[in-house]
């Protein structure tokens, strides 16, 4: 049963999703892994785990690390790859009546533009770039950093995409504003921020008279990064007119209505996902009975007010 | 409408606590329908305050109400221990592969707290008629969980059973048992053992691995393992792959 109505509708710039809850890339799978737990047709839409041209093996070593309010990941994109994704991944979407942005990562130039021919090609609706990874050595993080080399690469994909273009943003940048800038002039339809932060971890135990050490470097997420995730959707709302689809540890239905107030139009849920597998239906329901108990016409409405 | 979607995730109430041995805890959580447990799959616990679920083999299974040992070791089972009879649980499972049963003669080799899921699995060789016998090694006496049906014990300070490690006994057990099959559960060095012992005496091992998992469901791809597969190295998930592996097939670092 769908548990959508209007009143949580949001218009992205000409993307209609059914409501502004969405699932972070790398999070939630390809499909509908999540099914197990919830009816993930009932989401926005899901942000599939980032594809790249070819299959990847992901990064040795140990990937995840628990941190205070958070996690440290470097998966290093594992992922099956363009072909296996558009021949056994988008069938089981469709079947399942499941909204999806595709998250697609390159380690070139040449690349991206490839990932984005195929995309249109396959009229995938909407795509969200990833051009900022922490933890792939070379290759897609430069792009995210450097906001002459972002508007070079937006600008090759829009000229091979016609759908949907979102721009994933990383923070680890000193202006937010500036590559925000170049994404949109560069043509994207919308910008999602943040992706993680960088970060490490060092457990440390003491055993048998010795040291053992567990280290962990690369994307830090969760509660604890919400504070900068604000900071850059309030920054990017500042330098961009093109929606802003905000990132950074939201658990609960106030860090969705912070978001919101902040300038974003619509979320995604990220680590969250992990705590609390079925948090992302839980707060489209959430948002959609705050919604009518506090007596908004629809998501609008209760963005315009909280934004007054 | 929405919960009948809902299959895997349960506010259960502890139903039983008890202390089982000098640092292992008994925790029985009731769920609403009986649920049907493979030996070797886990539950997954959200700890109140933690971003992260801590997963635990399942140690037994009474008509829905599902049983985990645990050592306080951290802060997940720190939280765990705190809970009392009555409290809700917040839980998601059973998940991942668990032992597959084979009709041949069985060797269990338990380790530690790594003896939950053996145990549990000896529960149900025994209901089969499966004939097996199980291995346990333990620091010392103390640490040996009361309730488990083990039939040898080994003990690193000989105060219970035979004195050392239960992997010096490894080659014994085989050459006097003659299994068939080796299931196990423990610390990695004796999943590791006991996959080479069973490549050298041509008998199949399963082995159930412990890995820090994010998603518990195989979609974050944070607790890979490299396992060969038809002469390939590929990345396997310990949570939805696994947890349970052919020792024949693990690559051991």
């Amino acid at each position: 049963m769908a548990v959508v109505s209007d009143i949580t509708q949001v218009n992205l710039n000409g993307l209609i999703l059914k409501n502004p809850i969405l699932t972070a890339s790398g999070t939630y799978g390809y499909a509908d892994e999540y099914n197990e737990f919830i009816d993930v047709s009932n989401l926005g839409a899901v942000v599939t785990k980032a594809i790249t041209l070819n299959p990847r093996a992901g990064n040795k070593h140990i990937r995840i690390i628990e941190t205070k309010a958070g996690m440290i990941n470097s998966i290093g994109l594992e992922n099956v790859g363009i072909d296996k994704f558009l021949e056994s991944k988008i069938p089981v979407l469709k079947n399942n009546n499941i909204e999806y942005i595709m998250n697609i990562a390159g380690a070139t130039l040449d690349e991206y533009v490839k990932l984005a021919k195929i995309c249109n090609d396959n009229r995938i609706k909407a795509i969200e770039l990833n051009v900022s990874c922490p933890n792939v050595k070379s290759g897609c993080l430069e792009f995210g950093v450097d906001e002459s080399a972002l508007f070079e690469l937006v600008s090759k994909v829009r000229e091979k995409y016609r759908g949907f273009l979102i721009v994933k943003l990383t923070p680890n940048v000193t202006s937010i504003e500036k590559t925000a800038s170049a994404a949109e002039r560069a043509g994207a339809d919308a910008i999602s921020a943040i992706n993680t932060l960088k970060g490490a971890s060092i457990k440390i135990e003491f055993i048998n008279g010795k040291f053992k050490k567990t280290v962990v470097q690369g994307g830090y997420s969760g509660a604890g990064i919400k504070p900068a995730a604000i900071s850059a959707v309030m920054r990017i709302k500042s330098a961009v007119n093109i929606p802003v689809i905000g990132i950074g540890g939201i658990e609960t239905l106030e860090d969705v209505l912070e978001f919101f107030a902040a300038g974003a139009e619509a979320v995604q849920i990220g680590t969250a996902n992990f705590t609390h597998p079925e948090i992302a239906q839980q707060l489209v329901v959430e948002l959609s009975d705050y919604i009518k108990k506090s007596g908004f016409k629809n998501l609008d409405e209760l963005k315009k007010e909280l934004r007054a | 409408m929405l919960k009948d979607k809902i299959k895997k995730i349960y506010k259960a109430k502890v139903s039983n606590f008890e202390q089982l041995a000098k640092s292992s805890y008994f925790i029985e959580i009731e769920t609403d329908n009986p649920i049907n447990v493979k030996a070797g799959q886990f539950i997954s616990v959200y700890c109140e305050g933690l971003t992260l679920r801590r997963p635990f083999s399942v140690f037994s299974n009474n008509n829905g109400k599902i049983g985990i040992l645990f050592k306080e070791k951290g802060k997940g089972t720190k939280y765990i221990k705190s809970l009392k009879k009555g409290d809700l649980i917040d839980v998601t499972g059973p998940l991942g592969n668990g032992f597959e049963i084979m009709e041949k003669r069985s060797l269990l080799i338990g380790a530690g707290i790594g003896t939950a899921p053996v145990s549990f699995l000896k529960t149900k060789l025994d209901e089969k008629g499966i004939e097996n016998i199980f291995a346990a090694g333990f620091l010392n006496k103390d640490e040996i969980p009361c309730c488990m049906k083990i039939d040898r014990i080994y003990t690193d300070d000989g105060s219970e059973g035979e004195k050392g490690s239960i992997l010096n006994y490894l080659g014994i057990l085989i050459n006097e048992y003659k299994p068939e099959i080796i299931y196990t559960c423990g610390p990695f060095i004796v999943l590791k053992t006991v996959a080479q012992f069973g490549e050298m005496y041509g008998i199949e091992t399963q082995v159930a691995m412990e890995k820090v998992m994010a998603c518990a469901i195989g979609v974050c791809r944070g607790c890979v393992i490299d396992v060969k597969q038809n002469g390939r190295i590929i990345n396997k998930t310990v949570c939805k792959d696994g947890p349970v592996f052919k020792g024949s097939e693990v690559v051991w670092q």
